[in-house]
């Protein structure tokens, strides 16, 4: 089995303690990592995480009765290893915000209001050529509880399983032309700006289906120099 | 799944089903037992003040009872336990704690037995990977660690891990 393991780029990658989010500096390690020499424990990973796991389709922006509130959108995603090959078969998890900026959890308080016909998670497996799609609405920004207040842009939460446990990656996507990118703290913790760029989605103009959705395309890189940055 | 309560926080919002029911529980698979010699794993997870926290996600990956990953990597994986995955996930509860039923992994050449760790939670920018020991050893990613921080990565009795994120006894994490 062919595998390169390239390190990823440290300028690629978010700062670990960030001004504005209370929670980085108690928890992030004060101790150097560890460098380990990759060994087979590493260099595998679990193939089969949806036979663990239910997966849940391609459309959580509902149909019938069941729709949820919000722009309609269509995200078509390839997931890449670090060689640029496609790595198909990955089970991707992914959640958001509904429209109006809300998640279903206790934490998020009642700054706006919850959608009942949006859950807002799924949990698909990529395609031999390792594109998954979903259709879902597209999230609202939502405000960081903090004292020097900041807002999240609209986002969606990613975390991939790729072939090997080095490979494992937990980050954000984002909206093109968002005016609330620049100043998200989260996004802005990623040093290199070619790194945050490829945090954002692509818009694709109308003229391919689905037409009834604003299609936005995106690429995961799992590992390498070109790795798409971990959010958290 | 467990519920985080009294802390203002900017996510990440885990979906309320995103620890399926039995993913913790590694022992069987697709209704089937894996072979093997059953343990449980458990540990509390804290941060750099002590505090535990609830309702942070734990993954584990390991070899089965022989040692062999389900994984093509590893060349004997045609001999691996059908009925073991290697992976599961938790959620901490209240107390900070989380708890895996799984198989004691077998060692492979070069390598001690072990168990991957991975932590996702709020204010973890990047995930943090670690590894469980169930002895002292020559095993080279335990080596890799300086050895003052060694035991830090050795189970407790049958068999306690805590998951310290920063501060005094910080659990050693892995640059991956
Ligand atoms: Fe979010």
């Amino acid at each position: 089995m062919k595998m390169i393991i390239q390190p990823r780029d440290e300028r690629t990658q978010p700062a670990r303690i960030i001004a504005g989010y209370p929670q980085t500096p108690l928890r992030s390690p004060k101790e150097p990592l560890v460098k380990r020499a990759p060994t087979l424990s590493e260099l595998s990973g679990p193939l089969e995480v949806a036979k663990r796991v239910k997966l849940l389709g391609g459309d959580i922006a509902g149909q019938g009765e069941k729709q949820a509130i919000g722009q309609l959108i269509h995200l078509r995603v390839r997931v890449l290893d670090e060689d640029g090959a496609p790595v198909g078969g990955a089970v991707v998890e992914m959640w958001q915000a509904n429209a109006a900026g809300r998640y279903i959890h206790p934490n998020d308080d009642d700054h706006a209001p919850p959608d009942p016909n949006f859950y807002g998670a799924a949990r698909v497996v990529t395609d031999e050529s390792g594109v998954f799609e979903l259709r879902t609405v597209k999230p609202g920004a939502y405000p960081v509880p903090t004292r020097d207040g900041w807002w999240r842009p609209p986002h969606v939460h990613f975390s991939v399983f790729g072939r090997v446990w080095l490979a494992r990656l937990v980050t954000q996507m984002y909206f093109p032309g968002e005016p609330l990118n620049a100043q998200d703290r989260i996004l802005n913790a990623v040093p290199d700006a070619a790194a945050r760029d490829s945090l954002v989605a692509r818009y694709i103009p109308p003229g391919v289906e689905p037409y009834n959705a604003l299609v936005f395309e995106h690429q995961i890189v799992l590992r390498g120099r070109a790795a798409t940055p971990a959010q958290p | 799944m467990m519920i985080p309560t009294g802390e203002a926080t900017i996510g990440p919002f885990f979906p309320p089903r995103y620890v399926d029911a039995g993913a913790n529980d590694l022992t069987v698979f697709e209704g089937r037992k894996a072979k093997g010699e059953a343990i449980e794993i458990h540990g509390r997870v804290m941060q750099e003040d002590g505090t535990a926290l609830e309702n942070l996600i734990v993954e584990i990956w390991q070899a089965d009872a022989g040692g062999i990953f389900r994984h093509p990597a590893d060349p004997r994986h045609a001999q691996a336990d059908p009925n073991f995955l290697g992976w599961g996930r938790a959620a901490t509860d209240a107390q900070g704690n989380y708890r895996f039923k799984t198989i004691r992994p077998g060692a492979q050449e070069g390598r001690a037995p072990h168990i991957n760790f991975m932590v996702m939670f709020s204010g973890l920018m990047r995930i943090l990977k670690t590894t469980m020991f169930f002895e002292d050893g020559k095993d080279p990613v335990l080596m890799a660690v300086p050895a003052a921080r060694r035991s830090l990565l050795i189970a407790k009795g049958n068999y306690e891990f805590n998951i310290r994120l920063r501060g005094e006894n910080e659990t050693p994490f892995f640059d991956d």
